[in-house]
């Protein structure tokens, strides 16, 4: 008994060390990781709670939640935090159903598909800087942008000298910036409502037939219900990043015209204000925002692996 | 409900080069219940999915009654089909799946629960209405499958294998009750199968395909005793016929000690092709165990002897040819008294019933008169 028990408590040491051993090679890595994502946030939350502004240098201290209070009730940042939801509630939506209809679309068997295909996603892949750049100049611009040369040759068209060339950003300043990003996420909704699409079960859609389902009929009984998660997936992923974008903002219209979300305040309170505990305290509220639409995420996630495993 | 004609129905997939269904020609009764079975690979399921519209046509015509179906679309055809997957609606309660084609065909609600009740009483889905086909067991999706059929009363069932993925037991208990339903509701079936008993047991009358031809269409009966083919003669009955490659001799067909006397029809028609040599089939209970001295006696050699308690098989070969020679390796089955077996390895001596044998022509594999 005892002898069996000493050799069992032995084996254990054994495994523990061999464990150890082996997890030994990734403790620098482990170690980096954690110095380079989990102290500067762990930081960031330790200034949130203090008053530390680089123009009074003498008031630096902890003063508890009286960062947070300021970044709920300033009309600045409550009006940051408005346009925020805005922006990401309206680029979500319309990028959904840009790329719904899309994927539609690419559904379809017909020749050149893959090119298309390729082609559809590359807004995806240009760099967001660059994207936005290209929208403000390419694009926007009233003197030589692409939008009012456009209007220009199509009113040339019918003989009219005097087209109207509107400043598109000053005029649409939030506009503007939501269809800069329309255009790179809708990629991204069409890839992932695309995969689910393919994923339908084909003898589901074939019993509806039989069933005497029209097309819109087998779209709304059974494409859409399937496609659910899929949405659903695309527009949670869709907000994490929007919710923090800062790239669109910055270039195309420096947060001027009521434009400024709240990254966009939080770069400005920091870098300009020089008020580094509120910024810290409005960064801590994205992140909690962030987190709370991730986990919803993953539960869509997860409940789409459910469903794949099941079947 | 209605009759159904397979007019010379013809199936070729894009890019294939042999038709998977090649002039199907078929007529189905009003009420009947057909069989399509055959080995994998034949066109079963293709010839079922031409008559529902999930398949084009490329030549020929389909007709459900006097109406020419052959373009229409599957929602205009009024059939309903079971898959092998039962293809249920994963998302719909098992009663909003069983609903849904009267859903789609702008029926009233009361209608429509009324109807769902009414058939998840015959197939004993009452207390399932409210799940979703993920909880529920393999069984119970087929009934759901089967229900959602016959809510609609439709012209036409078309089933593809519904019974495959059931477990053995089962799948007995529910090939008698849909056999039995089937009946009640009087609506034309068509059953597609691989399993050559199911086949046997629930139709009316048999199809038997083989690489998108036709081999033969008759009733279970019909094709067990008078198969038109060395192929319907393997496929169907189990175990399998025994078929061998005979040498004629005057009047009789012998291989090694075994000997078949043929009639004059049969003889007739050997002489009009010119053969000396004719294909001979016999089932399993068409041997008789006999003793050494009975004039038509050859020797077997036993090499096993499967018991199934109402019934013994003889495994065996002909002891007087070598072994592994090309006539069916002189391999031979035979049923035997399951309480009067003979031992493993033993030599004993069968003799093929008079009249009992099957001929067919070794050039066209065809049936010979007899
Ligand atoms: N979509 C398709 N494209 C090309 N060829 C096909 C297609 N579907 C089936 N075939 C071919 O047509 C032939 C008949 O197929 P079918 O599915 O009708 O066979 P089956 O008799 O139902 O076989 P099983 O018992 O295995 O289900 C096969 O040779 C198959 O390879
Ligand atoms: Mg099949």
């Amino acid at each position: 008994m005892t002898t069996s028990a000493a050799t069992a408590r032995s084996g254990d040491v054994l495994r523990r060390s061999a464990d150890w051993a082996r997890r030994a090679p990734l403790l620098p890595a482990l170690i980096f990781t954690i110095v380079v994502t989990q102290l500067p946030f762990v930081v960031t939350l330790i200034v949130s709670f203090m008053d530390w502004n680089a123009y009074y240098p003498d008031e630096r201290g902890f003063t508890g939640l009286t960062n947070y209070k300021r970044v709920l009730t300033d009309v600045n940042m409550r009006d940051a935090i408005l346009t925020t939801v805005l922006l990401t509630v309206t680029v979500v939506l319309v990028s959904l159903f840009l790329g719904l209809v899309i994927a539609l679309l690419l559904d379809r068997k017909f020749i050149g598909r893959g090119a298309v295909r390729t082609m559809m996603i590359t807004p995806f892949l240009v760099v967001p800087v660059a994207a936005a750049l290209l929208w403000k100049h390419a694009l926007f611009n009233p003197e030589y942008g692409l939008l009012n040369g456009m209007i220009t040759a199509v009113w040339r068209l019918f003989g009219s000298d005097h087209p109207p060339q509107p400043d598109w950003i000053s005029t649409m300043p939030l506009v503007s910036v939501e269809t800069a990003l329309i255009w790179q996420w809708t990629p991204f909704m069409m890839l992932i409502l695309l995969a689910g699409l393919q994923g339908r079960p084909l003898d589901v859609i074939e019993a509806a037939r039989i069933d005497g389902a029209g097309s819109w009929q087998i779209f709304r009984y059974m494409t859409f219900p399937h496609l659910r998660q899929y949405l659903e997936l695309g527009a949670l992923l869709g907000s994490i990043y929007i919710v923090q974008n800062f790239d669109a903002v910055f270039t195309i219209t420096s947060g001027g015209l009521g434009t400024a979300n709240l990254p966009y305040t939080i770069y400005q309170t920091f870098y300009q204000a020089h008020d580094y505990g509120r910024a810290s305290a409005a960064g801590v509220v994205v992140v909690i925002g962030t987190i709370i639409i991730a986990t919803f995420a993953l539960r869509t996630v997860s409940s789409l692996f459910r469903e794949e495993t099941s079947r | 409900m209605a009759s159904v004609t397979y007019d010379k129905a013809s199936r070729i997939y894009p890019g294939a080069e042999r038709p998977a269904v090649d002039a199907l020609d078929l007529d189905i009764a009003d009420g009947e219940f057909l069989v399509l079975v055959g080995p994998s690979g034949c066109g079963k399921s293709t010839s079922l999915r031409m008559l529902a519209g999930l398949e084009e046509v490329n030549h020929g015509q389909i007709r459900i009654g006097d109406r020419d179906v052959t373009h229409l679309a599957p929602k205009d055809r009024d059939i309903a089909m079971v898959f092998q997957s039962y293809a249920l609606y994963p998302h719909m309660t098992v009663a909003q799946n069983m609903g849904f084609a009267l859903k789609i065909a702008g029926r009233s609600k009361e209608e429509i629960t009324s109807r769902v009740a009414e058939a998840a009483k015959i197939l004993d889905l009452q207390s399932h209405l409210d799940r979703k086909p993920k909880a529920l067991s393999g069984g119970q999706r087929q009934r759901v499958a089967m229900g959602r059929a016959i809510v609609r009363s439709p012209q036409v069932f078309l089933m593809d294998e519904p019974l495959s993925n059931l477990d053995a037991k089962l799948r007995v208990q529910t090939r008698t009750q849909i056999a039995a339903l089937q009946r009640r509701l009087g609506t034309t079936t068509v059953y597609v199968t691989h399993d050559q008993v199911e086949a046997m047991t629930m139709g009316d009358r048999v199809a038997v395909l083989k690489d998108g031809i036709l081999a033969q269409c008759d009733t279970p009966l019909r094709l067990y005793q008078q198969p038109a083919s060395v192929f319907v003669a393997g496929f169907i009955g189990s175990p399998g016929m025994n078929i061998a490659e005979f040498k004629l001799d005057g009047t009789d067909a012998v291989l090694g000690q075994a000997r078949v006397h043929l009639a004059s029809a049969t003889l007739t028609a050997l002489a009009e092709e010119g053969a000396d040599r004719i294909v001979v089939g016999f089932r399993p209970e068409s041997v008789d165990l006999v003793t050494e001295n009975d004039p038509d006696a050859f020797p077997v050699t036993v090499a096993v002897v499967e018991e199934l308690g109402s019934d013994a098989f003889l495994h065996g070969w002909h002891s007087d040819l070598p072994r592994g020679d090309g006539t069916g390796n002189g391999q031979i089955i035979a049923r035997v008294d399951p309480n009067h077996t003979p031992a493993k390895g033993s030599r004993v001596y069968l003799r093929i019933q008079p009249g009992k044998g099957h001929f067919f022509s070794v050039t066209t594999a065809q049936r010979l008169p007899s």
